[in-house]
């Protein structure tokens, strides 16, 4: 006996392989394949061949995939400032690692090196997936993005956020072995190792918000802007309670690192207003 | 009679502006419409209908928000805005300025 069921998730599998078909358009084309399926079968066909005629009668994903990618928009200018600003932390954290290695080429510096250019470059990222955040915020006073540019740039933080995680994994991991050839232990949960290990854990949570709940595109937006702060705590706050090297025990960095917070928490609480609330005035 | 490809493409944007001014709709009963209004003769590849809807709503013509059908089916609905209505005014200007200068020049050629 022919399962619609079965039918309509293998046709939805097949479907989300298409790019610029997002999930949102297969919910409404799935939606509507029922529908046709639901008159046809009223119509006198069997569930089977009212499925296969519903499919056809549809359109191949490919072309409708095709029509769905003329709507692309070009990238919106943050994200194009967001993609600059990254390339170039990446150069800069890139030239301080090889220096830091040319002054002292012991394997472990090497160690070190790496794990400051993987660290610094996953904490900037999701500095830059904030950034992003505020401007959509800033945007959305005045009036929303358009659906097509939304999914654009929620697509380019989904990408951002996966490079990100993948760049501060890699860095924890480097500095655990440094830390197990230099201290002989690999984790202690010192301030420094809470905060990085607070970052990953709100990086995960940010793709998993992505991916695996069906959170909406602007709340995800507006949830990135608090990784600003996780990774401003994490990152720099960790300094105000760590000695030695990173020692930042002063008054001017703790008050950098409270407006810091405070400004990025503003933005989170604008961002859950309604889109538009603060109307542009038209010149007459 | 079939309606050429170039053309059905064309009529896209007022036909669903036109179906939308009569109230909000989503896209399986939006193409019933015009297979009804049409006797059938304008068909449209149903998907194809998708990104047309799509891009209405970039250009914040139309709008759209899921809804629960009376049988319980999640379906989008699609309203026309403002703009679209102001949109809807000029398609219906340009075709009508089409139409009227074709039946000039066919009914010249006739007489």
């Amino acid at each position: 006996m022919h399962n619609l069921e079965k039918s309509i998730a293998e046709w939805r599998k097949t479907s989300s392989t298409a790019s610029h078909v997002g999930e949102e358009a297969l919910d409404e084309l799935e939606s509507h394949l029922r529908e046709t399926v639901d008159e046809l079968v009223r119509s006198g066909l069997t569930e089977a061949e009212a499925f296969e005629r519903a499919v056809k009668q549809l359109g191949g994903t490919p072309a409708i995939a095709s029509e769905f990618q003329k709507l692309e928009q070009t990238a919106w200018w943050p994200v194009k400032v967001v993609i600059g600003l990254g390339a170039a932390a990446a150069l800069t954290f890139a030239i301080l690692s090889i220096v830091a290695f040319i002054f002292d080429t012991r394997p472990s510096r090497f160690l070190l090196a790496t794990h400051v250019f993987t660290v610094g470059l996953g904490y900037t990222t999701t500095f830059l997936i904030g950034a992003l955040g505020i401007c959509f915020v800033g945007q959305r006073c005045f009036s929303d993005l358009s659906p097509a540019r939304l999914r654009s740039v929620t697509r380019v933080t989904f990408i951002l956020g996966c490079m990100a995680a993948a760049l501060t994994a890699v860095g924890v991991i480097l500095a655990m072995i440094w830390a197990k050839t230099e201290w002989g232990r690999y984790w202690a949960w010192d301030i420094k190792e809470t905060g990085a290990f607070c970052v990953v854990t709100w990086q995960l949570c940010f793709l998993i918000a992505h991916r695996f709940t069906r959170t909406a595109a602007r709340r995800i937006l507006v949830m990135s802007i608090l990784g600003n702060i996780v990774v401003g705590l994490g990152w720099f706050g960790a300094n105000l309670f760590s000695s030695g090297l990173h020692n930042y025990q002063t008054w001017s960095y703790s008050l950098l690192l409270l407006v810091t917070v405070i400004f990025n928490f503003a933005f989170f609480l604008i961002g859950l207003a309604p889109a538009g609330w603060l109307p542009l005035r038209k010149a007459s | 009679m079939k309606l050429e490809k170039e053309l059905v493409a064309a009529s896209s944007v007022p036909l669903v502006l036109s179906i939308l001014s009569e109230g909000d709709s989503y896209g399986y009963a939006i193409i019933q419409r015009v297979k009804e209004l049409s006797g059938g003769k304008i068909e449209w590849t149903d998907g194809m209908l998708y990104p047309v809807l799509h891009w209405l709503e970039d250009q914040r013509l139309v709008r759209s928000r899921w809804s629960k059908s009376e049988s319980g089916r999640k379906r989008k609905y699609y309203s026309l805005q403002s703009d679209g209505r102001t949109a809807l005014r000029q398609q219906k200007e340009q075709w009508a300025l089409v139409t009227s200068t074709l039946n000039q020049l066919w009914r010249a050629k006739h007489a």
